[in-house]
């Protein structure tokens, strides 16, 4: 085998020097000893450190001589197989010598000097994967200011630099002006605040400082919703605090928060499309009432009600606010058991209407409106759902308004009726019945006609003396006397004739007013005749729409008993036995026991356990909480969510 | 002395036997005590003690939840600073690491009951579902480190990065001189091949381990087995550039599989903190 060795020199200049030498040996020494066969003058190179010999069938063995390594296709060996016609690069030292061979030629090694690799370093750092992404550095600062610009900064500048639209209960589009504060909501909005999501400010006014009651009050003192107690009253009856709770509000009063008593410690916000109101079972359980009121008077001692802690067991005497005297301006609370008269100034006893064998019974069997003995329902309707609703949305023609029965509206409530609707407050207020209406109820029997005119009859205007005194003005059909006595005027102009005029004097419809106003008068049928000023007069009638003003009761729910059988009303009013007008029927505490027992008491066909809530609510006092009502909302009933199935489980 | 020798060579012993202890296995797995005891803590608090009107972030429960983890997420970032400063004993980087790993778990349990199960388009949400990035890249990284070095030293075959890049070189030396014969087309595609970066195809490429742009695949596939000798020789001299480019990407690839968690890792938990921030000013700042 023969060995074409070209070598290959650079001078400074960068030129280079070729020499070619040819070798019939089978094997080559590489070394730095003078006699190799390929000498290489470098320190880092064995005296004789590779041979490279003939292995047969073309190819080269390479075989290190001093133990040290060499370089073969890049890789640090001690021996190695070599085919020159596929070509190799052996290294050793600083010299490189490339081996190949052309056809059946010689095998021709090229020796090059290596140059340093500056970018060798820079190549072993590619390796990395931060050579193929960006910095975990840019990333992370990328990151971060994008986080807070976005999601801090903008909100915040924004909030500060810019006015907050005022609070209106009535506009629902108000949009906040701070920018991007969506990314901190904390929750969906209840669904009593849906509207307000957008509006962030209109209850986070101030930055850092917790929602305060005034906020709320911005608009719900507007929309009717009355207080429990002034908020000195509140905190000193107070039932004083668990150690726990007492030190978890001792942190939040100092940052600021107002407390157990103020608006958001119940109405908690941002728990998704929960209704506040009804928001959680724990307002409905007697124990939030009995907290407080269980021993009240014990650190509010000038409190005119009693202590309650269960319907069953202690809760004070009903006090229905009545009239107790004639003529007087104010109703006073009175206590079922100290048996109070009703002064209402009508005369009217319900045994004797109720009576279904008495000329009453007789008088409506014969009229075509009854054609039966009267029922409590001739007289005493409820508002049905729908009214109430109707009511408190508003937007109601007169027709509409008219279907609501004849009531004498104010002019503050009809002009509500027509456009935003009754409060919620003023519906409650208008009790469970409508008002008794003279015209629809009594006059059936107790007629108001007084004249004929043509075909038709002429009635007296009810409600009013003054109206009463004017109709029975315009009668002018009594006989008055003649002026002279003996001679008649003749023909048409005599009495009966066509042209007849009465110059009498009209003493007859003077009495006839007189009359009327006495006390066995058309008017003093029902009402109680007095003088004023000297001039005939009635008794102001004084007959409130609901007794039980701090208390809901629903008659519609009263149908029934608790086993399903139809109630009559006189099971809870005694009216076969009241032949007063003075007598007050409402129904005792202890008839409300007979069916309604406290919370704990077990249900059967008689009893129903009831909690404070049943009749009473927190801000109106005049109608119960009834989560019931909102089976659907979540939060109100199942919940699917895990902290609501754990709290279940819990519980 | 004989005794104080005898001491010494104890607490030796101990320290060398300590020093081969994995950090997840640090004295009898102690941080994983302590982490499934916080878990176990604040599990059973959250089941027992009634939240109304239910748990959320703003109870005090979730209050001290949230402070809970406000703290072990600034502590456990603090590891970067804590790992640059080597230090021995009660505090040793082992502990902290392994106090990292099982308290950042724990972190999973804090965080979660802190939420209260309410999630939303907010920071609040963004600020959780970047700690559980956060958790989750920092148990891919612990698996990596266990599972992939192994690997990555099969695939030297005993040789070093210089020499694999070595050995490339002198592959394209040699083709160079044996594509000199071919005609323009063939050299064009030799020339596609040594002129294309060794680290060619970016993160993606590295983490599959697929490149489709490869070109001294391309010249492979072109250039004939079979043709003239020269041609011969230029595929003999790809095939061994192919293998030995198949080695550096075996190693790119498991290189990148073994960092790049960091690269979630790191960026997520410093925009976790920025988040962090975001998430407790905004909730005081709107109270």
């Amino acid at each position: 085998m023969a060995f074409l060795i070209r070598t290959i020199d650079i001078t400074a200049s960068g030129r280079e020097i070729v020499r070619d030498r040819e070798v019939g040996k089978s094997e080559l020494v590489v070394g730095r000893a003078a006699e190799s066969d390929i000498h290489l003058a470098d320190l880092a190179v064995e005296q004789r450190h590779v041979r490279l010999a003939d292995a047969g069938g073309g190819m080269l063995s390479a075989e290190s001589l001093g133990g040290l390594e060499f370089g073969l296709d890049g890789r640090s060996v001690k021996e190695g197989t070599i085919d020159p016609n596929v070509g190799a690069e052996v290294s050793v030292g600083s010299a490189r010598l490339a081996i190949s061979r052309e056809g059946d030629g010689p095998v021709q090694i090229i020796i090059k000097q290596v140059e340093r690799d500056e970018a060798a370093g820079d190549a072993l750092s590619s390796f990395a994967l931060a050579a193929a992404l960006p910095s975990k550095r840019t990333m992370a600062w990328g990151f971060t200011v994008a986080i807070l610009g976005l999601l801090l900064a903008v909100p915040i500048v924004t909030n500060l630099t810019s006015t907050a639209p005022e609070n209106d209960p009535m506009d629902k589009d108000v949009v906040g002006a701070t920018k991007f504060d969506a990314a901190w909501i904390s929750g969906g909005m209840s669904v009593e605040h849906a509207h307000l999501e957008d509006n962030c400010e209109a209850c986070h006014a101030t930055p850092f400082v917790s929602v305060q009651d005034e906020t709320c009050l911005s608009c719900h003192e507007e929309l009717g919703l009355g207080d429990h107690a002034e908020m000195p009253r509140l905190r000193e009856g107070m039932a004083p605090l668990s150690t726990g709770d007492a030190i978890q509000w001792s942190i939040a009063e100092t940052l600021g928060k107002e407390g157990p008593l103020g608006c958001v410690s119940c109405h908690s916000e941002h728990e998704g499309p929960v209704d506040l109101a009804a928001e959680e079972h724990q307002f409905w359980d007697q124990q939030f009432c009995s907290d407080c009121h269980d021993d009240l008077d014990a650190r509010l001692t000038d409190v005119s009600f009693g202590n309650a802690n269960d319907f069953g067991d202690k809760h004070p005497q009903f006090r229905p606010l009545i009239y107790t005297a004639h003529f007087s301006d104010k109703p006073v609370r009175v206590s079922l058991d100290t048996e109070p008269v009703e002064m209402s100034g009508l005369k009217f006893t319900h045994d004797e209407h109720m009576d279904e064998q008495g000329g009453v019974a007789r008088m409506a069997i014969s009229l075509g409106k009854y054609g039966a003995p009267l029922e409590c329902s001739d007289c005493h309707s409820d508002w049905s759902e729908a009214e109430r609703d109707m009511m408190r949305e508003g937007g109601l023609a007169d027709a509409a308004i008219g279907t609501l029965g004849n009531v004498k509206w104010s002019q503050a409530d009809l002009k509500n009726l027509k456009q935003s609707g009754l409060s919620k407050r003023r519906v409650e207020d208008l009790g469970d019945y409508k008002p008794v209406v003279m015209e629809d109820s009594c006059e059936a029997c107790h007629s108001l006609v007084f004249d004929r005119a043509g075909p038709a009859f002429r009635t007296l205007r009810h409600g009013n003396v003054d109206d009463l005194m004017a109709d029975l003005a315009t009668m002018d059909r009594g006989p008055r006397g003649d002026i002279v006595s003996g001679r008649g005027r003749p023909g048409q102009f005599a009495r009966g004739g066509r042209y007849y005029s009465n110059f009498g004097r009209p003493m007859g419809l003077y009495i006839a007013i007189n009359r009327a106003l006495e006390r066995d008068g058309v008017c003093g049928e029902c009402h109680i005749p007095t003088m004023t000023d000297g001039r005939r007069d009635l008794t102001p009638v004084n007959l409130p729409n609901r007794f039980l003003m701090h208390g809901a009761f629903y008659h519609s729910a009263h149908e029934e008993d608790a086993a399903g059988n139809p109630l009559e009303c006189t099971e809870c009013h005694a009216t076969s036995t009241s032949n007063e007008a003075t007598d007050l029927l409402i129904p005792d505490l202890e008839s409300c026991r007979d069916c309604h027992l406290g919370e704990a008491a077990a249900k059967t066909e008689e009893i129903v356990p009831s909690t404070c809530a049943m009749c009473h609510g927190y801000h109106t006092p005049t109608s119960p909480w009834r989560p019931e009502d909102h089976p659907d909302m979540p939060g109100n009933g199942a919940n699917d969510n895990v902290a609501a199935i754990l709290s279940s489980l819990r519980r | 002395m004989a005794s104080v020798a005898g001491n010494r060579f104890k607490q030796d012993e101990r320290r060398r036997n300590a020093d081969h202890v994995s950090f997840l296995k640090h004295r009898r797995f102690r941080w994983l005590w302590i982490a499934l005891m916080l878990c176990i803590v604040t599990g059973l608090g959250y089941a027992m003690i009634d939240q109304e009107p239910r748990p959320n972030g703003g109870s005090w429960y979730g209050y001290t939840l949230g402070t809970i983890g406000l703290l072990l997420i600034v502590w456990l970032s603090l590891l970067g600073v804590r790992k640059r400063k080597i230090t021995t004993g009660q505090w040793s980087l082992k502990a902290w690491t392994s106090a990292h790993v099982y308290l950042g778990l724990a972190l999973i349990v804090v965080g979660t009951l802190h939420t209260g199960f309410q999630i939303g388009w907010n920071v609040h949400t963004l600020a959780y579902f970047l700690m559980l990035l956060v958790i989750i890249s920092g148990i891919y990284g612990v698996i990596a480190y266990a599972t992939l070095p192994s690997t990555l030293s099969s695939n030297r075959k005993e040789m070093t990065r210089a020499e694999m890049l070595d050995a490339l070189t002198a592959l394209d030396r040699q083709l160079e001189s044996a594509a000199q014969p071919l005609g323009r087309e063939q050299t064009d595609l030799v020339i596609a091949a040594l002129e294309q970066d060794v680290f060619y195809g970016g993160a993606w490429g590295r983490l599959t381990g697929t490149y489709p742009g490869c070109k001294t695949n391309r010249a492979l596939a072109r250039i004939s087995e079979s043709g003239s000798e020269a041609e011969e020789r230029v595929h003999a001299l790809l095939v061994k550039r192919a293998d030995q480019l198949g080695q550096i990407r075996r190693h790119l690839r498991i290189r990148a599989l073994l960092e790049v968690w960091l690269f979630i890792h790191i960026p997520a938990t410093i925009a976790l903190l920025a988040a962090l921030l975001a998430h407790v000013v905004s909730v005081f700042y709107y109270w």
